[in-house]
């Protein structure tokens, strides 16, 4: 039946005129249809959603900072903590082993009773000063690839997935931040130079048999060394961390760290060469820290054209220049976005 | 007697150089949920991280938790829980060890913490993901983790930055219906920044709106709703006509093809409609008052401030209009 059929007044009362009247025509609208959800069944989801609450005490400020030492420390021993990549891992462990060799060759020259193999591998000043700030293969293998790896992995990490903001969102100042970041990659550092540098004279006394008077007697030497130890970690870690603070991946800031101290000591070495002076190796952090390091432990020096204080001022202005690099910086870092 | 207001500020402003971020700020914010709304750049982030204690303000003064933002930033942080918009989780670690990290910055016993990281983890609906690596999780799971994070401690008020941002459907509701379970049967506090107004609106109950640093409205969205009550009416013939009466008599009228709201101006404001309606001849089908949401209500304000700003619809009908409104002025962005 069509309209006009149906609105014939013999047409048969249906209500549809009606309702078209109301509602609007009945053309138009043949392709609409309904649309509905059925109602059915959630799949099966156990859960049921509780907020417990705690009424635990928060310790102080040396916690937190415990803390933040016990991440990145413990991350290179075992899961749970900062997560250093493997290579990183194998490398440390490859370095604190190659860096034993110094022990290893000391113990066999005490087993095999042989003079000359221990005035060659054995404590004295001049091997003291070289497993710490030995050139070649130390400070050009191992130490300064450490520290790349690991500064390369701190801040500019934090940056790049925006962890800062866990910090600096939690009571934890900026100083705090920064400065037990600083103490935990020196301390990775440490365990290597310095551990092993304890290793290397443990053996000796081992080996040996070496009583209090000798240990009464070398214990400046030694203390010297491990004082110059000291100065390298903290010169490569200031250096490193500043760079790792500017950038936002991992591969500058160790790329950098290598450049620096590679590139000024190839400088310094070219311009030696062709002019025969040592000026320039007071930008490389690298000779400023051995020229300090063989002043300290009283070994032959072989930048003898300048006082070592010389390298001494040139170190810390470099430290300085770093560390203030690292705090301004760090002191711009964002805790709402980064 | 502990004040009742969770954060308080009294001409609070802060300057960056000659750039006024936030200006002159007398916010009072009650326990429960709150808002805060405001567009980009209107002072939302530096509120945030001036109330935590993070940036000095030039002038004023402020409250939170009873604890004064100028000197007692470390005893804010400890308090507050803060879940940023961005990603702040190490993309290698476990979500487990994650939330136990971020307990242990707050001074948590390494042992308590992490039996706390279990429980926020299970609270925010990922306990059997929790021993899987972040990087393999999705964005809803990201910020379920980032709440975990900020709840360890229990604090009693938490601050979440665009919490709901780029979840899907169902991740979206869970955290709505996480947060309001904070809120209801933890009895905790919320201020939540969004831009997404519909989530607001089921999460909150006050609403504190910032515009180019300084407050354009603040209280609860069913007060400040009342500001915008409109009649809408459904109109049968003479829509036209209806529409010029009502306007020749004072009203407000906006319209939509059959459909018009008339701002709720005067008491009988109905019997004008419907005295209008007989006047003209046009059939009103249907009458009640208009339940607006919160976008207008924000739509409704930034007008009153002489403000032109698109409201979802329009956006998501153009995008092209959306990446105008969002992107800067320099780059031809703005209200167009």
């Amino acid at each position: 039946m069509n309209d006009e059929e149906r609105l014939q007044p013999e047409a048969p009362v249906t209500g549809q005129g009606r309702m078209d009247v109301a509602w609007g025509a009945n053309t138009g609208d043949e392709t609409e249809q309904e649309l509905f959800n059925a109602n059915t069944a959630q799949g099966g989801e156990v859960f049921e959603q509780h907020y417990t609450p705690w009424r635990g005490t928060l310790n102080p400020r040396w916690m937190r900072n415990w803390a933040i030492l016990r991440h990145h420390l413990l991350g290179i021993f075992r899961k749970g903590h900062r997560p250093w990549t493997m290579p990183t891992r194998i490398f440390i462990l490859i370095a604190f082993l190659a860096s034993l060799s110094d022990a290893g060759m000391t113990l066999l020259s005490g087993l095999v009773g042989s003079s000359e193999f221990h005035s060659l591998f054995g404590v004295s000043r001049d091997n003291l000063y070289g497993h710490v700030l030995g050139f070649f293969p130390r400070n050009v293998l191992y130490y300064p690839i450490i520290a790349a790896l690991l500064v390369g992995s701190v801040i500019s990490e934090d940056r790049e997935h925006g962890t800062s903001a866990l910090y600096f969102s939690r009571p934890v100042s900026r100083v705090d931040y920064v400065g037990m970041k600083f103490v935990s990659v020196g301390l990775i550092q440490a365990l290597v130079v310095l551990g092993s540098y304890i290793l290397y004279f443990l053996a000796e006394v081992v080996a040996y048999g070496r009583g209090w008077a000798w240990m009464v007697d070398v214990f400046p030497m030694f203390l010297a060394g491990f004082v110059a130890g000291l100065l390298l970690i903290f010169t490569y870690t200031s250096i490193g961390l500043s760079l790792s603070s500017v950038s936002t991946g991992r591969f500058f800031p160790g790329i950098g760290l290598l450049a620096i101290v590679f590139g000024t000591k190839t400088l310094a070495s070219i311009v030696k060469n062709l002019f025969g002076r040592e000026i320039l190796y007071l930008i490389s952090p690298y000779d400023c820290v051995a020229h300090v390091g063989q002043a300290l432990i009283g070994t032959q020096t072989t930048y003898d054209q300048y006082s070592w204080t010389y390298s001494l001022v040139a170190l810390v202005a470099m430290n300085a220049l770093a560390l203030y690099v690292l705090a301004s910086r760090v002191a711009s870092m964002e805790v709402t976005r980064e | 007697m502990e004040d009742d207001r969770i954060i308080h500020t009294k001409a609070l402003t802060k300057s960056y150089g000659p750039h006024v971020a936030l200006d002159s700020l007398d916010i009072s914010i009650p326990r429960g949920a709150t808002g805060l709304l405001g567009q980009n750049g209107a002072g939302k982030s530096t509120f945030l991280k001036t109330i935590l204690g993070l940036i000095q303000a030039t002038s004023g003064e402020g409250t939170v938790l009873g604890y004064d933002i100028r000197h007692q930033g470390v005893e804010i942080r400890q308090r507050i829980g803060y879940m940023p918009e961005y990603d702040a989780l190490n993309p290698d670690m476990d979500a487990i060890h994650q939330v136990r990290y971020s307990g242990e910055l707050l001074g948590m016993n390494p042992v308590v913490a992490m039996n706390r990281a279990h429980e926020a983890l299970q609270f925010v609906g990922i306990g059997e993901q929790r021993y899987r690596e972040i990087s393999s999780f999705s964005t809803g799971m990201k910020q379920a983790t980032k709440l975990a994070c900020a709840i360890i401690h229990d604090p009693d008020l938490l601050i979440a930055d665009e919490p709901s941002n780029g979840l899907d459907t169902k991740a979206r509701e869970f955290m709505i219906s996480t947060l309001n379970t904070m809120v209801n049967d933890g009895q905790r506090s919320v201020l939540m920044a969004s831009h997404l107004m519909d989530d607001v609106e089921r999460v909150c109950e006050n609403i504190i709106l910032l515009h180019k640093g300084k407050l354009a409205a603040q209280g609860k969205i069913r007060d400040l709703k009342a500001i915008d009550r409109e009649i809408e009416i459904h109109v049968w013939g003479g829509a036209t006509p209806l529409e010029q009466r009502l306007i020749d008599q004072g009203f407000r009228v906006r319209r939509e093809g059959r459909v018009m709201r008339i701002a709720h101006t005067v008491d009988d404001t109905a019997t004008h409609i419907l005295r209008a309606a007989a006047e003209v001849g046009a059939q009103i089908r249907r009458m009640h008052e208009y339940e607006a949401s919160l976008e207008d209500l924000f739509l409704a304000i930034m007008d009153n401030l002489g403000y032109t700003v698109k409201s979802s619809d329009d956006l998501l009908r153009s995008p092209m209009e959306a990446k105008r409104v969002d992107a800067p002025e320099s780059l031809g962005g703005g209200a167009s």
